[in-house]
């Protein structure tokens, strides 16, 4: 296993960060770390690299301690809240960040894989937020890790640079590199991870594939425009959450929408605009969290 | 756009990209280091100006007036003032290369990414010597020639050479003052600790203007200084003692006593830089 995570509890005072988590990924795997603010996902991964010692449990990097420098060697990292020299020039900061590791790949490389050889002697000052993210991928890349860890990668990225970020993460997958990232674009997980683990509270809870943990839910959404109190919905056992949209739609996210309809009908209920939609991971995703008695 | 196939579990090797390259030895990521720290350094004009202009621009100011005021045992005035000013720059590297460039570069981050990385902790701190040290020695170099050509400081070709060696190697000593601010200081408040302390201490060593000419309290304060000692070293380099004392309005206090005040600041300051890059660590591991 690339990373082993057993029973890994992260206390930090009162609060319990991380309350019992175990995992196991294999090498080459893509895998999406989601849940909502809190849930324990950077933490899992600072555990994970060795970064941030866990309270209890075990976390294991290539079969080994997470501190070893043989094990640091192996991975390049994205985190939150990092900085790199602003008075240096973009490849200047990849050659600097190519020598910390045992090996690395040519400059040129890596800048063409970040997508940054036309800004390669511009100050990092001058970045864009866009560039900046691309520049810190470049320096994840650099040392050909085999374990890229991306900790909120795309934050403050608009669509278009977030969809030519992933094509480069997934780029480098295809390398056959093992890689995990968080993120709380659920429909970049959807798209770019094989393997979901869904966090809340600092417990695992769901896992699998995309497909795996929407049919976990299964459930989908009916939206329709009546007379119907929300109230009356809300109190169905089938019904996991009724929302009313902007625009007053009424959103009923439930497990059996042909009974809730057959029923609604019987009643003599005027539904107007009627959908019905199949589960996407946002909700999925609030109804896991929910489910364990928490509002996401 | 969605990535391979999850596949089978197996081995945990390296798997190298065939165009990977090793990267080459410790010393070669130390120089690398260094060179990018002396890089980003000079496009920031204020701190080249800073360190080199200002203390090489003060002594410009005060010496060339005093270049014929002649102490009994024969030393100029003016060549007393040119390792005062030399130390001033030389503190200033310790406070700021050092100390404040630390403190902000924990602010902002950057830190954290290195200790993400498998580089050691030495190779950020030996960067930073390396460039401190190269930037005292072009201060000094500018300041040497400003003083034989402006304000007739005369000395043999050996005097000049003990002068810059023992202003550097004191400076290393106290490089870990700087190293203790940088870890310890908030990073906002950083820069305003390095002013409270930089002018200060310069002013009660001696740097800039004789201590006898100093109100008293400073006088009594000075030996318990390292900055006081490692001015006390520098004149005594080139300078008879005759002429520290008249210069200074101070008693010796033996080569020894200065010696083992900058290897006790050293050591102290050492361990309390340690201490603080741990805490430090700790904070970020949570």
């Amino acid at each position: 296993m690339v990373v082993e995570m057993r029973g890994v509890e992260k206390r930090y005072g009162d609060v319990r960060a991380l309350a019992g988590v175990d995992l196991a990924v294999a090498p080459g795997e893509v895998v999406g770390f989601l849940g909502p603010n809190g849930a324990g996902k950077t933490t899992s991964i600072r555990v994970m690299l060795g970064l941030t010692r866990p309270t209890a449990g075990e976390a294991r990097l290539f079969g080994g301690s997470p501190d070893r420098l043989e094990a640091r060697g192996r991975v390049g990292v994205m985190l939150q809240e990092s900085g790199v020299p602003s008075s240096l020039r973009v490849r200047e900061v990849v050659e600097l960040f190519a020598r910390y590791y045992p090996y690395a790949l040519p400059t040129d490389e890596v800048l063409a894989r970040a997508g940054l050889e036309p800004r390669a002697r511009a100050l990092v000052s001058t970045l864009s937020g866009g560039e900046r993210q691309r520049l810190y991928f470049a320096l994840a890349v650099v040392g050909d890790p085999d374990l890229l860890f991306l900790d909120e990668p795309t934050v403050a990225l608009d669509v278009e640079a977030r969809r030519a970020f992933w094509q480069q993460v997934v780029g480098f997958a295809e390398l056959g590199k093992t890689v995990l990232f968080t993120t709380h674009h659920l429909s970049e997980a959807d798209a770019v991870a094989r393997r979901l683990v869904v966090i809340d509270k600092g417990r695992i809870i769901a896992e699998g594939t995309p497909s795996e943990v929407k049919r976990r839910v299964a459930h989908r959404t009916v939206r329709f425009r009546a007379d119907v109190p929300a109230s009356d919905l809300e109190g169905r056992p089938d019904v996991q959450r009724v929302e009313i949209e902007p625009g007053g739609l009424t959103a009923v996210y439930t497990s059996e929408p042909e009974r809730l309809l057959r029923e609604l009908f019987a009643q003599g209920a005027d539904l107007r605009d009627l959908t019905v939609t199949d589960a996407d991971l946002e909700a999925a995703f609030v109804a896991l969290t929910r489910r364990d008695g928490v509002a996401a | 756009m969605r990535g391979p196939a999850n596949p089978e579990p197996r081995g945990v090797g390296r798997r190298l990209s065939a165009s990977a390259r090793p990267s080459g030895g410790a010393w070669g990521l130390w120089l690398a280091q260094a060179r990018a720290e002396f890089v980003a350094s000079l496009r920031a004009p204020d701190f080249v100006i800073g360190v080199v202009g200002i203390p090489v621009l003060l002594y410009l100011m005060f010496a060339p007036p005093n270049a014929r005021a002649i102490l009994p045992a024969g030393t100029r005035v003016s060549t007393m003032m040119m390792p005062g000013f030399g130390a001033f720059g030389i503190l200033s590297l310790v406070l700021f290369a050092f100390g404040v460039e630390i403190a902000q570069e924990r602010g902002k981050g950057w830190l954290r990414l290195m200790r993400a990385t498998p580089a050691p902790a030495w190779v950020y701190l030996g960067g930073k010597l390396a460039m401190s040290v190269l930037y005292a020695a072009v201060t000094l170099a500018v300041l040497f020639v400003v003083a034989a050509a402006f304000a007739q400081v005369r000395l043999e070709p050996r005097q000049w050479l003990q002068v810059a060696g023992v202003m550097i190697a004191g400076g290393v000593a106290l490089a870990p003052i700087g190293l203790a601010l940088g870890f310890l200081a908030r990073p906002r408040a950083a820069s305003t600790i390095g002013n409270l302390v930089f002018l200060p201490l310069s002013f009660a060593s001696g740097f800039f203007l004789p201590l006898n000419s100093l109100p008293e309290f400073l006088r009594d304060l000075a030996p318990y200084l390292p900055t006081y000692h490692y001015g006390r070293l520098i004149w005594s380099s080139f300078a008879p003692a005759a002429d520290i004392t008249a210069y200074t309005g101070m008693e010796p206090a033996g080569t020894l006593t200065s010696v083992a005040w900058l290897l006790g600041t050293f050591a102290a300051f050492s361990l309390l830089a340690v201490w603080a890059y741990r805490r430090d660590r700790r904070r970020d591991e949570g």
